[in-house]
């Protein structure tokens, strides 16, 4: 198999990549500089954090070691069967998706090339979170055992052995899914799949309530229950190979077989590899054949159609036309409504961590700590409301993607269709906002004039917050995008949530005053003054101003720029 | 129908239209020509409504656009050269959808105006399919059926036969050639100067954003000098067939 082609088919990439960092604007650089800026904070984060577990590991007699050998040997587990899944999703595209697959298959590069290129590609894709999630993790055990060069030279060819092995799999896996359904079915499945591993181990992990880990009445039989708990682990996988020898190199001892775990993890990596190309040579070329099909539509009236007709019937008929299409196009497209499943994930998991407060353990008098927290829960549902709106709201004016000529080039006007995509935001927004806020609220056993300020000071923000995002959405519209999460991400998503963060501190600033003042008048059984009263009034009116002001200025805003978009 | 009155377009100082006068009159199939980067797409989406030009007027049905922006596009047509559709509707609901837009009763007879097109078009049997298993062709034809749905007076076109296989270009012409009998304007861009050859009334060329010949097509070649051949006089009117001889293929 000529090599030449090979490196003809990778050489797009890494000259895109040498082009945008040699060439890229100043916008791009600043960007670039932004983004590792937050890797490295977050890679510090991650370092910090997994040296200060070890450590306190290490302090804890007895089952100390035994514990950071279990973690290492979870880690390794975790990531690896991460890594093949990674792989799955990524090959799906990289394999059968992409673009420019059809211009490598009508050219005339061997099949083999084509697909090592695309592994190469798949490999690269998948890896690096690796490096950002991992490498912190290894070398905070490397900064708390101390261990010799050869842990580093282990970690480093063993790591990419690995790789290659789960990316095998991973690749293989794909491979006979997409000779088994079409490769769009399949990837379907993987992003249900995804989203349901995503939310299994979302709450797997909190209803461990890790939090109980710093309590010291329940830490030690934790520890002990974590210690006896045999780690996930079995001969014949490749890392525990890693793990036995790594874990020899940080505790100096003798055993861990290194050169035979070594030798043993490369044949296991190369023979993947083999396989993976005997496997092709039969199954890539008619999957990717299979891949081109058009994808039928599953035909049928279902619910969807009577919910429409239900939201239409108070709108004309231009904007009901709107709400139709985008609520079709949302429920037809699978990465977006699956979305909705992490949603609720988040929902719950927000609800069930006010069930757990342990509020009775506080030195504070509960009465006042059930309505702070209260109160500083607006500020909290804000800001998830906030997250929701930059995913769905923010990118609603960017969805008509190049399709936005056809609204251009129809009499219904730009701020029409702004207000419209507003009136069709606000009503589930503001569901999900009471939700948040009563059912916290309940859960608190707050105060009535808690439970009122609340819920009336999230409706009105609600319309902030929603206004925002369209206003914003249509002034840095993305109309040219692959994939519409891409939206939420560019330079107008963080401006947004600047914006939208600022936008809810200034009303709890705001409130925080008044509210401080009724509640301990309440307490105390005093009357309030009328300097009181009026500091009270005027607040709440520079909340109602600041509200008035972030819906209807970011909406003009956006007008403007849309109309003038080009 | 249609008037042009000192249209322009300036890109950071670039003149992509420079100061077009042109004036279409009702039922005229009328061709816009021009090499490439001349300016006829820029024209043509000025005219749609979906750019904004630096100055001038365009003026539709009496009413000038920027004034009655809603008005005007509500008797208007379009269809670009790279429609981009909603992937996920079906054809059926992408039409209602415009029939919605341009507040087309929803009642019976958009319905049989829709599936009237649909068989227009010959696309009764995808109806019910997903826009994105369409081919590029009938991508266009649907496009078509949208931009004929609220029955316009006014059609604009960029590049018609893009993608359309010989059947489908030839029953895109007739239904062009007829709607314009029935009085229908069509404002139509395109390179295939053998569509424009066949059945437009009147040409323009425009080059470098200026109108450099306007009048029938045997006007136009009368003035290049050539006799019965379009091919001939775009290249002689736009320097072309000098450049052609120049650089001789062969040599290349």
């Amino acid at each position: 198999m000529p090599m030449r082609g090979l490196y003809l088919l990778l050489s797009p990439r890494f000259l895109g990549c040498k082009n945008a960092l040699f060439s890229s604007g100043r916008g791009l650089k600043k960007r670039a500089l932004i983004v590792t800026t937050v890797g490295i904070a977050f890679w510090g984060l991650m370092f910090a954090l997994s040296s200060r577990v070890l450590t306190y590991f290490q302090s804890v007699e007895v089952i100390g070691d035994v514990l950071a050998h279990h973690l290492l040997a979870m880690v390794l587990l975790t990531f690896f069967s991460l890594l093949i899944f990674s792989h799955i999703v990524t090959a799906l595209s990289n394999l059968y998706l992409s673009a420019d697959l059809e211009m490598c298959h009508g050219s005339p590069a061997h099949l083999e090339e084509v697909f090592l290129s695309r592994s190469v590609f798949t490999l690269v894709d998948s890896s690096w979170m690796v490096v950002v999630f991992g490498l912190p993790i290894m070398m905070a055990y490397a900064y708390v055992y101390r261990p010799g060069p050869a842990y580093y030279i282990s970690l480093i060819h063993m790591g990419l052995a690995t790789t290659v092995i789960a990316g095998g799999i991973g690749i293989l896996f794909t491979m006979i899914l997409v000779s088994i359904f079409p490769a769009q079915r399949t990837k379907d499945i993987v992003i249900l799949l995804s989203i349901f591993v995503v939310i299994s181990l979302y709450f797997m992990f909190r209803f461990l309530r890790p939090e109980r880990l710093v309590d010291p009445d329940a830490f030690f039989s934790v520890m002990q229950y974590l210690s006896a708990l045999k780690a996930p682990d079995s001969l014949f996988l490749p890392t525990h190979w890693v793990t036995e020898t790594l874990w020899a190199f940080l505790t100096r001892s003798r055993g861990g077989e290194p050169l035979f775990n070594g030798t043993l993890i490369w044949s296991t990596a190369l023979a993947v590899v083999v396989i993976n190309l005997w496997t092709a040579r039969v199954l890539y070329f008619t999957g990717f054949s299979k891949s081109q099909e058009a994808k039928r539509r599953r035909g049928g009236r279902n619910i969807l159609d009577f919910f429409l007709n239900l939201i239409k019937r108070p709108m004309g008929d231009d904007l009901a036309s709107i709400v139709e299409k985008d609520i079709r196009t949302f429920f037809r497209d699978n990465t977006q409504w699956s979305q909705l499943l992490l949603l609720g994930a988040l929902v719950v998991v927000y609800l069930y961590n006010f069930s757990v407060l342990p509020l009775d353990k506080s030195p504070i008098r509960l009465e006042f700590l059930q309505n702070e927290i209260a109160f500083l829960n607006m500020g909290l549902a804000g800001f998830v409301l906030s997250a929701i709106s930059v995913r769905f709201i923010f990118p609603a004016v960017s969805s008509e993607g190049g399709a936005f000529w056809i609204l251009q080039s129809s009499p219904l006007s730009i701020r029409r269709f702004l207000w419209g995509k507003l009136a069709f935001y606000i009503f589930p927004m503001l569901i999900l906002g009471e939700l948040l806020i009563v059912i916290t609220n309940f859960l608190l056993d707050v105060t009535p004039f808690m439970m009122f300020l609340s819920s009336i000071t999230i409706f009105m923000a609600v319309f902030g917050i929603v206004s925002l995002g369209i206003g914003l959405g249509a002034i840095y519209p993305k109309f040219k995008h692959e994939n519409i999460a891409q939206v939420a991400t560019g330079f107008g998503g963080v401006l947004y949530m600047i914006f939208s963060a600022i936008f809810i501190a200034l009303i709890i600033v705001l409130e925080a005053g008044p509210v401080y003042i009724i509640f301990m008048s309440n307490v105390r059984g005093a009357q309030i003054t009328l300097l009181q009263w009026l500091f009270i009034v005027l607040s709440f009116m520079a909340v109602a101003l600041i509200n008035a002001f972030a819906v209807y200025k970011p909406m003009k805003m956006g007008f403007q720029a849309l109309s003038e978009y080009e | 129908m249609i008037r042009l009155v000192h249209l322009t377009k300036l890109y950071k100082g670039l003149r992509a239209v420079d100061r077009i006068d042109l004036e279409v009159k009702e039922g005229v199939i009328f061709g816009f020509l021009g090499p490439n980067g001349a300016g006829r797409t820029t024209t043509i989406k000025m005219m749609a409504g979906v750019m904004k030009p630096t100055s001038g007027q365009i003026i539709i049905n009496g009413m000038e656009l920027s004034r009655s922006p809603s008005e005007v596009k509500r008797s208007v047509g379009f269809i670009p050269d790279r429609p981009y559709l909603y992937e996920k509707l079906s054809g059926m609901e992408f039409l209602r959808f415009l029939g919605g837009l341009y507040r087309l009763d929803h009642s019976s007879s958009l319905e049989s105006r829709i599936l009237e097109l649909l068989e227009l078009f010959d696309l009764t049997h995808w109806g019910d399919e997903l826009i994105e298993s369409y081919s590029h062709g009938m991508k266009q034809r649907l496009v078509m059926c949208g931009a004929l749905l609220h029955r316009p007076k006014v059609l604009i076109i960029d590049e018609p036969m893009v993608g359309l296989d010989p059947r489908g270009a030839r029953l895109v012409k007739d239904i062009f050639t007829t709607r314009a009998r029935q009085g229908t304007t069509i404002f139509m861009s395109t390179h295939s100067l053998e569509v424009a050859q066949e059945v437009c009334r009147e040409i323009a060329i425009i080059q470098a954003g200026k109108i450099i010949a306007t009048g029938t097509p045997e006007d136009l070649n009368r003035e290049a000098g050539v006799g019965g051949n379009l091919e001939r006089t775009f290249l002689r009117l736009t320097e072309g067939e000098r450049l052609a001889h120049e650089r001789p293929l062969s040599s290349s």
